[in-house]
């Protein structure tokens, strides 16, 4: 689904954020990328995701090279993944419904059509009582999934989440990590960066440790 | 269609949602408008003025005695193929006598001296009321004059020099102005654009994130900029409008000679549609180049 082939990225006049990267993420995988920070987390997520590029390697998502993908066509990558961000990037002046509805709303979905799907998103997410409320009026921890709804709307075929609980407490944390597990029960591939180990040591799922833009960990769940 | 309903839509969604911003774009928009909207009105009224003071330009040549008739004929026919001239008239030697004894009855004893009459023969050109012409006028009157059956020419041309320079200056002083004021328009627009789309560009960056192509976020930038630009162009001309119906009431008692100058009716229409399609371009075109920019400088998500 995802591979890294001696993957590079160096930012101007600065040292190396990621260096020499293999890996290998299947379909449907549940995977935590961990690291402290500055470790290039959020740098291997947005190759991913094709928010930078690579400064040597390749990257292959679903058997397909990302760096020839050119940038009139990078919205059809942008549709098969998801993304949730530790500052959730939400429209804060508007409704929940608003902010879910907008990945169907940029693909042209019909108006039924994106009503019924924000409806089931926003049940599977716990906030079907919250959509019409304005996103700027509900807590952090409802933002944060109505971050995942929005991620998820459009059936995506990969789901990444940087730090999403990087600004919730503990049993918020965990609630946001239940739903990701729940949504990669249904065959997304979920990836998830998090420095937070004792959120990891209670999920049992697939570790990938960077440190200083290396890859220093990459093994099943076990005790870090 | 159904996308461009939707960027209709967002797009005014936008204008509301983000009224102070906004407001302030189309305040400047329609400031930076009427600027050029007054000096063009001004400059319109001049014309008028001038093309109506300039129906009077007439010319008279007179005719050396003794001259060919046909010669004359190919005269009046040159004259009358031109066409800077209005009306062409012949006054023969006993025409002119004939009318200077009308005129003038008591001086009639003075013409009993001479057996033929002592007034030559003349051609009459009255030219088109057009002030834009003065100078081809004048061109051809002194190519005319160089016929030999020309003794003189007696022409009213000295004042439409005058008002000739005066319109060329107001012209030079109109184009001069009203280009440093579209630079200045565009400069403001342009910043004022660039600002909102600024304002907005957490809102950009996550409609790229979520798989939006760049047209569907592009498309309700520009039609905001668009709409921004003809509402601020039709306010222009309402306030022109409006300042043509005040200030008469203002000059009557201050400006006597400037309202006598120009003509304070009413605002033409071609003037009023200037400022909407200026308005309108104006805001298109920098809304692109704006969400151009930005897109292309915009930081990752």
């Amino acid at each position: 689904m995802i591979q890294f082939f001696h993957v590079y990225k160096q930012y101007f006049r600065s040292n190396e954020a990621l260096s020499d990267i293999n890996l290998s993420i299947e379909r449907g995988e549940f995977v935590f990328l961990t690291g402290a920070s500055g470790a290039g987390k959020s740098t291997l997520l947005k190759l991913i995701y094709k928010e930078e590029e690579p400064s040597k390697g390749q990257i292959l998502i679903d058997s397909i090279n990302s760096t020839l993908i050119p940038p009139g066509k990078l919205y059809k990558l942008r549709r098969q993944i998801g993304i949730v961000f530790q500052d959730f990037k939400l429209m804060m002046n508007r409704t929940v419904h608003e902010n879910v509805a907008i990945p169907l709303l940029v693909r042209g979905e019909k108006k039924a059509a994106v009503e019924k799907k924000v409806n089931s998103t926003l049940a599977l997410v716990g906030l079907s009582h919250r959509k019409r409320y304005l996103t700027s009026h509900i807590s952090g921890g409802e933002q944060q999934r109505v971050a995942i709804a929005r991620a998820v709307i459009g059936n995506p075929k990969i789901l990444i989440a940087d730090e999403p609980t990087g600004n919730l407490d503990t049993e918020l944390s965990i609630e946001i990590i239940r739903i990701l597990e729940k949504i990669n029960a249904s065959g997304i591939t979920t990836i998830i960066a998090t420095h937070d180990l004792n959120l990891i040591n209670l999920f049992p799922k697939r570790i990938i440790k960077l440190d200083k833009g290396q890859l220093v960990l990459d093994k099943a769940s076990e005790a870090v | 269609m159904k996308f461009m309903l939707h960027a209709v839509q967002q797009a005014l969604t936008n204008i509301l949602r983000n009224k102070t911003v906004n407001l302030l774009c189309l305040g400047i928009i329609a400031f930076t408008l009427l600027v050029p909207g007054i000096f063009n009105y001004i400059s319109f009224n001049l014309d008028r003025y001038i093309s109506k003071l300039s129906e009077n330009i007439e010319a008279i040549f007179y005719l050396k005695d003794g001259g060919d008739g046909s010669e004359i004929e190919r005269m009046l026919q040159r004259i009358q193929g031109s066409l800077l001239v209005k009306e062409v008239g012949f006054t023969s030697k006993d025409r002119a006598q004939a009318k200077f004894s009308r005129e003038f009855p008591e001086l009639q004893y003075i013409l009993a001296e001479f057996s033929n009459s002592p007034f030559p023969a003349s051609i009459d050109v009255k030219f088109r009321a057009d002030a834009r012409s003065v100078v081809q006028i004048e061109s051809f009157i002194r190519d005319i004059e160089k016929n030999s059956l020309v003794e003189s020419v007696q022409l009213n041309l000295d004042w439409a020099r005058k008002i000739a320079l005066i319109k060329k200056f107001a012209s030079f002083a109109g184009l001069f102005l009203s280009a440093i004021l579209l630079v200045v328009s565009i400069f403001i627009i342009f910043n004022v654009v660039k600002i909102n789309i600024f304002y907005r560009r957490d809102e950009i960056n996550i409609l790229r994130l979520v798989g939006a192509t760049d047209w569907y976020i592009k498309t309700p930038f520009l039609l905001e900029g668009l709409i921004l630009g003809f509402l601020g162009g039709l306010l222009a001309g309402g306030l022109l409008l409006a300042a043509i119906k005040v200030f008469p009431l203002y000059a009557k008692f201050v400006f006597t000679i400037v309202k006598q100058l120009i003509d304070f009716r009413q605002l033409p229409l071609r003037i009023f549609w200037e400022l909407v399609i200026t308005g309108s371009a104006i805001g298109l075109l920098s809304s692109f180049i704006s969400l151009r920019r930005f897109i292309k400088q915009a930081p990752p998500g």
